[in-house]
């Protein structure tokens, strides 16, 4: 487990977090600029010594009110948000500045293994000035992992790369971060990357810890920020059943509970073998309520769904109505005036109409 | 040409200058360094104190020296009562004058240097196992080459061309404390034109030189930057 309990005063903003997350996998930090996710980071590297509380890593302390271990003893790996190589050095010294002080390297990655995987075996001789956006992070990456850390904290990493290079990334670090042993901590403002990578979620706000928890769970609560705002979404999890129909790719998410997608022949998904664990990410927006199974409509997902909670407070004349969806929760944003005329209600059967869903 | 105090008073002011630059280096590392990053109020303070060289004229400077050098004061006191030669017309206190005297030439370079490496690519190396020290000899040091440089160049050439201060402390003893410019100026008082122009030549032309190669190193490497 990893335990924190961070406070950090400064003049206009205070940060205040407290909560725990498994010590594997990714776990999204996602709020708005400003909330302090960067600042959470930070102060969890040790890199903010007016931090005071306790942080715990997998049974080490690394803070606690007495003391507090230097940054250099955490043996944490950093990748910022700004490509941070060291200029003088060419891209091999840099992978290897972290490893090369190492008491005693248990090498976890094999170094010829890894360059290969990030795809910078092309770039080992050349000055980090030579390099583009998407390679330096790609170097980034490779020289915290070769200090073997403990944690890994990633601090937006892919925002300040072109869409190309973005794409390039993400798909590298969803396979790639997934098979790492250790805990990561992924700070993003972009729903596509929680969806995309988070195995777990900390939602954060002023300084605050809203909500914490596994990625569909607290995604599915109504009452956090995330859920009240236009952006809110749900992700499911699921494996490729069939190709067999024409330009779709079905997506069993639960027992019997196919989802059909549209699949493009350049898509990348289209060319996964049956079988393949992928995710879903649906739009509260898109997802919309029939009180009886609509015939011969152009929606390809309509699935019966059970209304679980419907949320009391209306913002711009919206509500949010979280389905249970063969236990599977999806969220459903659709109009106050709707919700009225079909007299909806919890534990009430209905038919989810979801427009869109995409593979992500 | 040349006579043989002239040849003994280069020898001294090279001496003197390289000895300066080097300790300033040193001492001057820390200080700039702490002033870059520093939150302190003693900030403004130590700045305006270590920049007094610049305005103060040397006279000013040299004198206030040479009664800290007296054995009256504590300075000099505590010189004394170690068994030491007195610090006042004497090579060791020449340095200590010129350590002062020159020390913002050295320091801010260094402090404008280390401010533009930013905190950034040592948090980067603390977080790779580097120890503060580690951090200052692998990232700190090689960065800040041009700045060492310009601090170092600075330092002895204006210590090469120091005056008021030395004629205040060093007593301009021949073969001693006599440096260059002071020999210069002997010269010219004793209307011994031709000395005087091959002293005061010699320092414009390698003066001249020394500049010319820190400005062309400069360009190189911001050359080597832009392409």
């Amino acid at each position: 487990m990893i335990d924190v309990e961070l406070l950090l005063q400064r003049s206009e903003f205070q940060l205040n977090t407290k909560f725990s997350v498994p010590s594997r996998g990714v776990t999204a930090v996602f709020g708005p600029s400003g909330c302090g996710k960067t600042t959470l980071l930070r102060a969890i590297a040790g890199l903010e010594p007016d931090a005071v509380g306790s942080l715990e890593v997998n049974g080490q302390h690394w803070q606690t009110p007495h003391e507090r271990l230097p940054v250099e003893a955490r043996r944490v790996g950093l990748v910022f948000q700004h490509p941070s190589l060291f200029p003088h050095l060419t891209v091999e010294e840099n992978l290897l500045y972290g490893r090369k002080r190492l008491e005693k390297a248990t090498n976890p990655y094999d170094l010829k293994e890894l360059i290969l995987i990030l795809g910078i075996e092309e770039l080992l001789n050349r000055h980090p000035d030579s390099l583009s956006g998407g390679e330096l992070q790609r170097v980034a990456l490779g020289r915290a992992l070769l200090a073997e850390p403990k944690l890994l904290l990633m601090d937006e990493p892919l925002s300040m790369l072109d869409q190309a290079s973005r794409e390039t990334l993400i798909q590298l670090l969803e396979n790639f971060l997934q098979q790492l042993d250790i805990p990561i901590f992924y700070v993003t403002h972009s729903s596509e990357e929680v969806a995309r990578l988070a195995d777990n979620l900390v939602l954060l706000s002023r300084g605050d810890v809203t909500a914490c928890g596994p990625t569909a769970t607290v995604l599915a609560s109504l009452d956090s920020e995330l859920s009240c705002s236009e952006s809110a979404f749900s992700v499911l999890q699921g494996e490729i059943s069939s190709k067999e129909l024409s330009g779709l790719l079905c997506i069993e998410c639960s027992d019997g509970i196919d989802l059909k997608v549209p699949a493009s022949e350049s898509m990348v998904a289209k060319h996964y073998p049956l079988g393949r664990a992928v995710r879903l990410r649906i739009r509260a927006r898109d997802v919309s309520i029939c009180l009886e199974r609509p015939q011969q409509s152009s929606i390809l997902n309509i699935l019966p769904a059970v209304i679980a909670e419907i949320s009391t407070s209306s913002d711009s004349g919206s509500r949010l109505i979280r389905l249970d969806i063969a236990g599977m929760h999806v969220l459903s944003k659709i109009s106050e005036y709707s919700v009225q005329q079909l007299g909806l209600h919890a534990k009430q059967v209905v038919f989810a109409q979801i427009k869109s869903a995409s593979l992500v | 040409m040349l006579q043989h105090y002239d040849i003994t008073a280069l020898f001294i002011t090279l001496r003197l200058a390289a000895t300066t630059t080097l300790i300033l280096l040193v001492v001057g590392t820390p200080i700039a360094w702490w002033l870059a990053n520093t939150r302190s109020r003693l900030r403004s303070p130590i700045e305006a104190i270590i920049a007094l060289p610049l305005v103060l004229p040397p006279t000013v400077l040299g004198f206030y020296l040479l009664l800290a050098f007296s054995p009256d004061s504590p300075l000099g006191g505590a010189v004394a009562s170690l068994g030491l030669p007195s610090l006042a017309f004497s090579f060791t206190g020449l340095v200590l004058g010129s350590v002062i005297y020159s020390m913002p030439f050295v320091v801010q370079p260094l402090q404008n240097s280390f401010v533009s490496l930013g905190k950034r690519p040592l948090e980067v190396a603390a977080t790779l196992g580097a120890s503060i020290f580690d951090r200052f000899i692998s990232v700190v040091l090689p960065l800040s080459k041009m700045g060492y440089l310009t601090a170092a160049v600075l330092g002895f050439a204006h210590t090469l061309g120091e005056f008021g201060v030395v004629l205040m402390i060093g007593g301009n003893i021949p073969g001693e404390t006599q440096v260059l410019s002071i020999a210069i100026y002997d010269h010219v008082e004793a209307l011994e034109y031709s000395q005087a122009h091959w002293l005061a030549g010699g320092l414009l032309i390698s003066s001249f030189l020394v500049l010319l190669m820190i400005y062309g190193m400069n360009r190189r490497i911001h050359l080597m930057k832009t392409s």
